[in-house]
């Protein structure tokens, strides 16, 4: 089975203070620690333990700055074989559809079973990368899995919908999962594994590589800031609806639609 | 637990190399007498087994978290985790080996590779990220001394106070900070704080493996002091006081640093402070690791308890000075949760209740949140008091 999982290499702000940096576009970085974004980390172990279950082959694959290879490295080091950088500097600060359209061009010239992503990015928690990678590939998908059981050609996972409800679905191969946290437990890098994963190359692919359609510029950031405090609070009560119709009141009543 | 390894382990030379490299140069000296074992406080927790003697030779066959097996690696990188470094197997190795040197190069390499704990992954960030390793707010690293009227550093003042991160934050271990400098008010001492641009010292993420990372933060705590004109740093940590005195001047640290006893002891010892108060209690005095073994400070805590009228000063039988036994919490072990019945701080305890003390005596915030924390669920009539606040009682 060979399997895809695409990564990203994310600030860790769980915990941290953040601030906006000057160009009112980002944040500052340079007391931050970067790692794998946590659930890429799970969608990469599922990945390890289906190659473990079926063989074959696990490609790693990031659109990111030169320091990404740390993260393709470490995932080299976790289980991947191959892994490939496109290089973010090529492209100006693409959004999300944006990203979907390059990995895409990217993963179309590589076989695969499998694409496993993580379910949502910490840095900017879109969540949109895995669905939209999967309808431009055409190909069928679960979003927030939960539980993966597959044979070569099919998959049954459980997705994880609000309120613990579990939705199961059975999907035909190659298809696309967005991985949930807690799915499985990653594993830690050998101190042999690190030696090998240290010796391989990382493909890098720059724009000249890469056969692009036009890219669709969906969204550009315009400013980051933080959310003034205000002292203003109105708890909505009454039932789903009542709360809703009451909402949209609000909202009209106000002109922000 | 026990360890069995199975045969999933490979020879790797190729790590042995980079091993050495990385600060385990000392492999090639053991001869494995095991003595480091049965120093090792895992050895006295009874219910676990700690094969210090092992660690050297498997890192000189590149052996060392190299199982393909995942619960197995699991295991080799718990076994990593586990050591304080107490230094007590180095104290009793016949060839000065330093085993958690050794350990620790293998943490650099399972830190590069996101490899360790995830709890001291978190703690790692938020000393990078805010300086220190709770997450507190920077701007709150001063609150403890509101009211006192301490100043902060200026230069020509004698000493910068540095109490670090557990007495800057934590509510039982900010009295530590609030005695001291009463103690030095009282003794009219020329000092002030850093407040809130003070920054961690940074040695727990150096235990842990994380050396880019400290190395940042040494060097920026190096450009804060210089641009202070910080001359003396007194500290109330050990592991400050090791840290700043014999690894920061690797990295161009020129300034003098002495421990809190060293200080009062010396402050009592030349007439200029003065315990007018008795205090009878029976206190027992826990050398702290880093203190004690690792920099040879055992009699100035003893020196200033003995000078207190009243105080009925007691030992650990057998178990003192370089004898000490670790309190569990040294190289990020504050941090790691054990089976209750796995922990070091258990034995030590004991060790310490044993002797019929009102008081545990400690010089060290790690030692202190320690013994604090496990004495809550214990149904014991002992307090821990640092030395800094018996003294500080008695003025
Ligand atoms: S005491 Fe020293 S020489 Fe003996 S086994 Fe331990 S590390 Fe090796
Ligand atoms: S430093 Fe302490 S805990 Fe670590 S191996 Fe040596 S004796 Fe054991």
């Amino acid at each position: 089975m060979d399997i895809i999982v695409c990564i990203k290499r994310v600030p860790q702000t769980a915990e941290a203070e953040v601030s906006i940096d000057s160009t009112g576009k980002s944040i500052q970085k340079d007391r931050l620690t970067f790692d794998m974004n946590e659930s890429d980390t799970y969608a990469l172990e599922e990945a390890v333990l289906l190659k473990e279950k079926f063989e074959g082959n696990i490609t790693v694959l990031s659109l990111g700055y030169p320091d990404t290879d740390d993260t393709l490295r470490i995932a080299l080091a976790k289980g991947a074989d191959n892994a490939i950088r496109i290089k973010a500097e090529n492209f100006e600060n693409p959004d999300a559809f944006q990203t979907a359209q390059i990995l895409k061009s990217v993963i179309k010239t590589i076989n695969f079973d499998i694409i496993l992503t993580g379910c949502i990015a910490t840095d900017d928690a879109y969540s949109q990368i895995g669905v939209t990678l999967a309808e431009l590939l055409e190909i069928p998908h679960a979003a927030l899995v939960i539980k993966v059981d597959a044979n070569e050609q099919r998959t049954h996972v459980h997705r994880e919908l609000e309120e613990g409800l579990i939705e199961h679905l059975d999907i035909k191969l190659p298809a696309l999962l967005t991985i949930l946290t807690g799915i499985n437990e990653p594993r830690y890098a050998s101190l042999i594994a690190i030696r090998r994963a240290a010796k391989k190359e990382i493909q890098q692919l720059g724009k000249e590589n890469i056969e692009l359609e036009d890219l669709v510029i969906n969204s550009v950031i315009e400013e980051l800031y933080v959310p003034p405090v205000t002292k203003q609070v109105e708890i909505l009560t009454g039932s789903p609806s009542e709360t809703a119709t009451k909402l949209a009141g609000i909202v009209k009543e106000k002109g922000l639609i | 637990m026990k360890d069995k390894k199975n045969l999933t382990t490979e020879i790797n030379p190729e790590i042995r190399d980079i091993l050495v490299e990385m600060g385990a140069e000392d492999i090639y000296k053991c001869y494995q007498c095991g003595k480091c074992t049965s120093a090792c406080p895992w050895f006295q927790v009874e219910i676990y087994d700690y094969p210090v003697y092992k660690f050297s030779l498997e890192t000189a066959l590149g052996a060392v978290a190299s199982s393909e097996d995942k619960k197995e690696l699991e295991k080799e990188i718990d076994l990593i985790y586990r050591c304080v470094g107490c230094e007590a197997c180095l104290d009793q190795c016949p060839h000065g080996i330093s085993t958690p040197n050794i350990l620790r190069a293998a943490r650099r390499l399972l830190v590069d590779f996101g490899s360790y704990p995830e709890i001291l992954k978190s703690t790692v960030q938020k000393i990078h990220n805010v300086g220190n390793p709770f997450g507190e707010h920077r701007e709150n690293r001063a609150d403890w001394a509101k009211g006192l009227n301490v100043p902060d550093y200026q230069q020509g003042m004698e000493y910068l106070y540095f109490p670090c991160c557990l007495p800057a934050y934590e509510t039982r271990n900010q009295k530590i900070a609030q005695a001291t400098v009463g103690i030095l008010q009282k003794c009219k001492v020329s000092f002030g704080i850093l407040g809130v641009k003070e920054t961690c010292c940074g040695e727990v993420i150096r235990r842990i493996g994380a050396e880019n990372i400290f190395e940042e933060v040494t060097k920026s705590n190096i450009k804060e002091f210089e641009n202070s004109g910080v001359k003396k740093v007194l500290v109330t940590s050990p592991h400050c006081f090791t840290t700043f005195k014999n690894e920061y001047p690797d990295f161009g640290a020129d300034f003098e640093v002495q421990h809190t006893t060293q200080y009062f002891s010396h402050l009592i010892d030349t007439g200029k402070l003065k315990i007018d108060k008795s205090f009878y209690k029976k206190v027992v005095y826990h050398d702290p690791c880093t203190l004690g073994r690792k920099n040879k400070i055992y009699e100035e805590p003893r020196n200033i308890l003995k000078n207190i009228l009243g105080l009925e000063f007691l030992e650990v039988e057998n178990f003192n000075r370089n004898l000490s036994v670790c309190c569990g919490a040294g190289s990020g072990g504050l941090w790691l949760e054990w089976e209750k019945e796995e922990r070091i701080v258990n034995v030590r305890l004991k060790q310490l209740m044993d002797t019929g003390a009102d008081i545990i005596a400690v010089t060290c915030p790690y030692c202190l949140q320690m013994f604090e924390e496990t004495l809550k669920s214990m149904d014991a009539d002992i307090k821990v008091m640092d030395i800094s606040e018996i003294i500080f009682e008695c003025l």
